[in-house]
């Protein structure tokens, strides 16, 4: 089936105003949740007690440490 | 924000939390998708081969048609198209699928429920890739670029996706802990983008296909933002997991972060219609679309900033590991590729390199030197982890390391100059249309030997790989091991 005009396209433009909302919503929900402030600690979030802050945790396996 | 509760708080760190029911170890996470990770890597580096097979044969046709010229299926046109899906589906897609779900495992501190599942996900990806491939090869393709795959094919790959997708959306839902870390973000909303922009595509141009023009827009939209808002998200995100975590030294800024990212989000997805300019489409479309592309110096100076300050000071330590080798490299060229990629949008720029070999050396400035360096970073530091194993041979890395550092700048150079050279000459009337063709021989023939070099480092990192899986107990763990950690350092000695 060809499209022949852009009233046919109506239900992919709907849908991505839809995208583009639920994009809007994430951004509002990351505010709402905090994402957007204390910057700071959150950066730390990615260290653990097993792989902690101040630790170099990747070396070639032939390097002395 | 006025209830204390929902702020993030390191309260609710489940990685150190003496909380059993909350606390989520590293080791168990990791082991919950190994399965599944191993898999995907395997496969991405077999793809890898394959691609750069393809690659050679393509490249040398270039300047020497003669060379497998006997058959059709080893035309030109079969050739570059099956390079381009090897490569973007098959080690694009398994590599991210590997890295992006077991970083997203690691930051939601939560184990993937049901990894098994995702090899299905997997065997039909790369069943679905092999037919497609197949149909290429054997032309069935299709002919719109970055879509060549045929319409039997992609049912399977969407099947696989489908799995994919909402197994990292799963693992999303179910994070422990109330900060979401950048990375997160990125590969959160890559998720959603890729199958959108597949679907829309697939519907657009191959089931219902729209009339003249905006199939076109629709390829080009797709295309771009296959770049865009796939492979850079994830890209994005390992670097922003690996370069803090292996130094171990916060990311410069994470306000900065988040600025790229949204940035990103906001002006990404209009830049594809630049790869248009002079076409038969509305102007405004087009002058959009350059805007856009200006538009994403914000993001790109943004994260090139956050990346090459983190790790100022460190250069040492960064030069010492093999993953971070490799990202920094792909950070690098991901300011480099942008800023040239912003200006080729512009008109006067674009005017000279649009149906040059200028392009073709920017696309494989931001898919190889930018995304596929980070990955291969994501896969030296993620592979001993999910493994406990240390890799067999710090040689092989390094020759790994220093083919793909050479042979793709010697690739950039080749093609940006001969581009730019070729984009002038094709602008004077007077000069005839052949020996613009001859002038690109010399340069043409540096891409091929550029091709060599990374054939050869991809064959020494596909060897450690297998070695370190199949043979892992025929050789002694080293005393300063990938795996430093004081932890878990007892976990490879043999």
């Amino acid at each position: 089936m060809d499209v022949e005009n852009y009233q046919d396209l109506m239900p992919i433009i709907l849908l991505g105003i839809v995208f583009f909302i639920s994009a809007l919503g994430m951004f509002y929900w990351s505010s709402k949740r905090g994402q957007l402030r204390d910057f700071d600690s959150q950066a730390k979030t990615i260290f653990t007690d097993e792989e902690p802050e101040g630790v170099v945790s990747d070396q070639f396996p032939d390097e002395k440490r | 924000m006025n209830s204390k509760s929902h702020t993030v708080s390191s309260a609710t760190d489940a990685y150190s939390t003496n909380d059993v029911s909350v606390r989520a170890e590293l080791s168990e996470i990791d082991a919950s998708i190994r399965t599944a990770s191993v898999f995907f890597t395997v496969s991405s580096v077999l793809w890898l081969l394959i691609g750069s097979v393809f690659a050679i044969i393509a490249a040398i046709k270039m300047h020497h048609p003669v060379f497998l010229g006997g058959d059709a299926w080893t035309t030109f046109g079969r050739m570059r198209s099956a390079h381009l899906n090897a490569m973007a589906l098959g080690w694009g897609n398994n590599v991210i699928f590997a890295v992006g779900l077991w970083i997203m495992a690691r930051l939601c501190r939560s184990p993937i429920r049901h990894g098994g599942l995702l090899l299905i996900a997997g065997l039909f990806w790369n069943f679905g890739l092999t037919l497609g491939l197949a149909g290429i090869i054997f032309g069935d393709m299709t002919s719109v670029e970055w879509l060549e795959i045929p319409h039997y094919a992609t049912p399977l790959l969407a099947f696989s996706y489908l799995l994919v997708g909402v197994w990292g959306i799963m693992a999303f839902h179910f994070r422990k802990g109330a900060h979401v870390y950048v990375s997160q973000w990125y590969i959160l909303a890559a998720l959603f983008w890729f199958p959108w922009l597949y679907a829309i595509a697939q519907i657009m141009i191959i089931w219902f296909p729209a009339r003249g023009v905006v199939q076109s827009v629709t390829n080009w939209w797709f295309a771009h933002n296959v770049l865009g808002l796939w492979l850079t998200p994830m890209a994005l995100a390992t670097a922003y997991y690996l370069i803090p975590k292996v130094l171990g030294r916060p990311i410069y800024s994470y306000y900065l972060s988040v600025l790229g990212f949204w940035s990103l989000a906001l002006f990404y997805n209009w830049a594809g219609v630049h790869h248009l300019i002079g076409g038969p489409i509305p102007v405004w479309l087009i002058s959009a679309g350059i805007v856009a592309s200006v538009m994403m110096v914000v993001p790109v100076v943004v994260v090139g900033i956050n990346h090459h300050m983190s790790v100022v000071g460190l250069h040492r330590a960064v030069w010492r590991s093999p993953a971070l080798r490799f990202v920094v490299f792909g950070s690098i060229s991901y300011t480099l590729a942008s800023l040239v990629g912003s200006s080729m949008a512009l008109r006067s720029v674009n005017e000279i390199t649009h149906f040059t070999h200028f392009t073709v050396g920017h696309a494989h400035h931001g898919v190889y030197a930018f995304f596929t360096m980070i990955m291969f970073g994501g896969i030296y530091y993620m592979l001993p982890r999910l493994l406990k194993r240390e890799w067999p041979s710090a040689t092989l890395i390094r020759v790994h390391f220093w083919g793909s550092a050479i042979g793709i700048t010697v690739m950039l150079v080749a093609l940006h100059v001969v581009g730019w050279l070729q984009g002038v000459q094709m602008k004077d009337a007077t000069i005839p249309f052949l020996d613009i063709v001859e002038m690109t021989l010399p340069w043409l023939k540096a891409r091929s030997v550029s091709g060599l070099f990374l054939t050869v480092a991809h064959i020494a990192f596909a060897v450690n790989i297998f070695w370190m899986l199949f043979a892992a107990g025929s050789f002694r763990a080293k005393t300063a091991p990938t795996l430093l950690s004081k932890n878990n350092g007892e976990a490879f000695a043999k």
